[in-house]
């Protein structure tokens, strides 16, 4: 048997899989914004590429090109094809659903000195990345003690404290995630929040004594659960 | 399964989502380079007037980086189609191994993620040369019947000069000829006229298919290796100047992340490690890692795969000691 047809399917198989991914809005938990587009024009493409190969282009060849050969189907092929098909259907049918803060607690946080930033925002509107950001440029806490801070995130428990607020700093994909936090003055007397869960919080900002010197800590005024952003990944 | 066990399935499941979805696009450019290279140059004739010489050959591979801004998985396919196409060994070797860096998209991300480290644009480049330089030189002491693989091998030696393939390997041609007339004869046997575009897009098609199953496999072996290893162990390795290169180099194979935004990546721990380790990180990633691991299968056996991998490790960790004799 001669066909086209085990690698037109296997192209379809893989641009289905692209263009869903773009569509389904998974793409912003697993990757940086710039590379959304790369992935939806290579879905298309592959997708053009199957149709290419499955319509009848014999009818426009030049007259000085070598004859269409078909190449022999192998059970090597079809193999390659069910595999791919499985993989596909696994890739479609189970959305990645990750656990922020198992992934980050497996993580070195992001430690990168920042050059003088160039623009700040007031308090009010900056985000918790906006915030470390910052910290890192003007490392004096007590520069920022009492201006007011709105902020969201996911718990982070730690080993040596109560968990932080925190975000993915993602480079390309998920898997070169690292985390950023700010340390938070739970209320007294609550149960601590419990890791992965999303929180917006509006409070103050104040100093307390850390592992390493002064630092920087939120007092929250109001703690509001929120469901996970849409594009909860930060650059 | 308790609930932790859970969680860390989920999350080893995003982690391989997005090192996939994230990797495919690339591979697609360079299954569709090398697709184009076949219907533009049949039969390959450019690619066997590259400089064979052992050392002008690596550096002119290394050079054709700037024609290909994509990272290590796009680099794959074009290697193959050079190697099939009759392309000289180390040329090939030479564009596999230095390309991923030498290219400009990676060289400005260099540029942007460490503009106050001159020193590291620099060395980036040049190390990613010496290396493949010194891959190159290691893999030609290799036999290619027992380097290539088998298909590789088979299609390379349709595309090669009678003269530069043994008797027993010919499977057409003439017993006693000169090498002058057995390559004209080589050279007048090729077609002149190019595949149609339908037989160009299956057999890409299948190349295609092939390595993004492989590049699966890969993807798989890195989630997994992230999600059980900590990261944080490797780094605490890094104290001392061997050793924080050691782990660096080890961090690098188990990211898997592509060149072209690996250095933004190293920026995050840059200031927890010597210079050298950062380099380390720089070169070895580009070279080998867990995702690259099923795709260069395709192309070396596993005995050229591990004295890549070997030879790698040792030219990445020479050059990185020096850059701490240096810089510490």
């Amino acid at each position: 048997m001669k066909s086209h047809a085990p690698q037109a399917v296997a192209l379809a198989l893989w641009g289905l899989v692209l263009l869903r991914s773009s569509i389904d809005g998974r793409l912003d938990l697993l990757l940086r914004g710039v590379f959304h587009p790369l992935v939806s024009i290579a879905g298309l493409l592959l997708l053009v590429w199957a149709m290419l190969l499955v319509l009848p282009l014999q009818g426009r060849r030049s007259k000085t090109a070598a004859p269409v050969v078909a190449e022999a189907v192998t059970p090597r092929h079809w193999q390659s094809l069910v595999a791919t098909a499985l993989i596909a259907v696994l890739l479609i049918g189970l959305p990645p659903n990750p656990s922020f803060a198992d992934l980050a607690q497996r993580r070195p946080g992001d430690d990168s000195s920042e050059a003088e930033l160039a623009f700040v925002l007031p308090p009010a509107q900056r985000s918790l990345t906006d915030w470390v950001r910052l910290l890192r440029t003007q490392s004096d806490p007590r520069l920022y003690v009492g201006d007011p801070v709105r902020i969201s995130g996911f718990v982070l428990p730690r080993n040596d404290g109560p968990p932080l607020l925190a975000r993915l700093l993602v480079r390309c994909c998920l898997a070169d995630g690292t985390p950023i936090g700010l340390p938070v003055r739970w209320p007294a007397g609550n149960p601590l929040p419990k890791a992965d869960q999303w929180l917006q919080i509006t409070g103050s900002m104040a100093v307390q004594q850390g592992l390493d010197g002064e630092e920087l800590v939120v007092i929250p005024q109001r703690i509001s659960v929120i469901p996970r952003p849409r594009r909860p990944l930060e650059p | 399964m308790d609930q932790q066990g859970l969680t860390r399935i989920n999350t080893a499941w995003a982690l391989f989502q997005g090192l996939l979805i994230e990797a495919l696009p690339f591979l697609l450019i360079g299954v569709l380079i090398s697709a184009l290279a076949r219907w533009l140059a049949p039969g390959g004739r450019w690619l066997r007037r590259l400089p064979a010489h052992p050392l002008l050959g690596p550096l002119s591979g290394a050079a054709l980086g700037f024609a290909l801004p994509a990272c290590e998985c796009g680099n794959v396919p074009v290697a193959r189609r050079m190697l099939v196409g009759g392309a000289p060994l180390g040329t090939a070797l030479g564009f596999l191994f230095a390309a991923p860096v030498l290219n400009p998209i990676v060289i400005a991300s260099t540029w942007a993620a460490f503009p106050a480290q001159p020193w590291l644009l620099l060395a980036r480049p040049i190390g990613a040369v010496l290396v493949a330089l010194a891959l190159s030189l290691l893999l030609r002491l290799i036999p290619e019947e027992r380097l290539l693989q088998a298909d590789v091998l088979a299609e390379r030696q349709l595309n090669q000069p009678l003269s530069a393939v043994n008797l027993l390997q010919r499977r057409s041609g003439l017993v006693g000829i000169t090498t002058a007339t057995a390559s004209d004869q080589q050279e007048s046997r090729q077609p002149l006229t190019r595949p149609p575009l339908q037989e160009v897009l299956s057999h890409g098609g299948r190349e295609f298919m092939q390595l993004a199953l492989l590049l699966v496999a890969g993807c798989v072996l890195a989630a997994l290796v992230q999600t059980v290893l900590p990261r944080q162990w490797l780094l605490d390795l890094g104290s001392s100047p061997t050793s924080s290169i050691l782990a660096l180099m080890a961090l690098s194979v188990v990211i898997s992340v592509c060149s072209s935004v690996d250095a933004f990546l190293a920026l995050s721990f840059a200031a927890q490690v010597t210079p050298g380790a950062l380099l380390a990180f720089l070169l070895l990633g580009p070279v080998i890692d867990l995702k690259l691991a099923g795709l260069l299968g395709l192309l070396l056996r596993p005995r050229g795969l591990l004295l890549a991998s070997a030879g790698a490790g040792l030219s990445v960790l020479l050059i990185s000691q020096w850059i701490n004799l240096w810089l510490l």
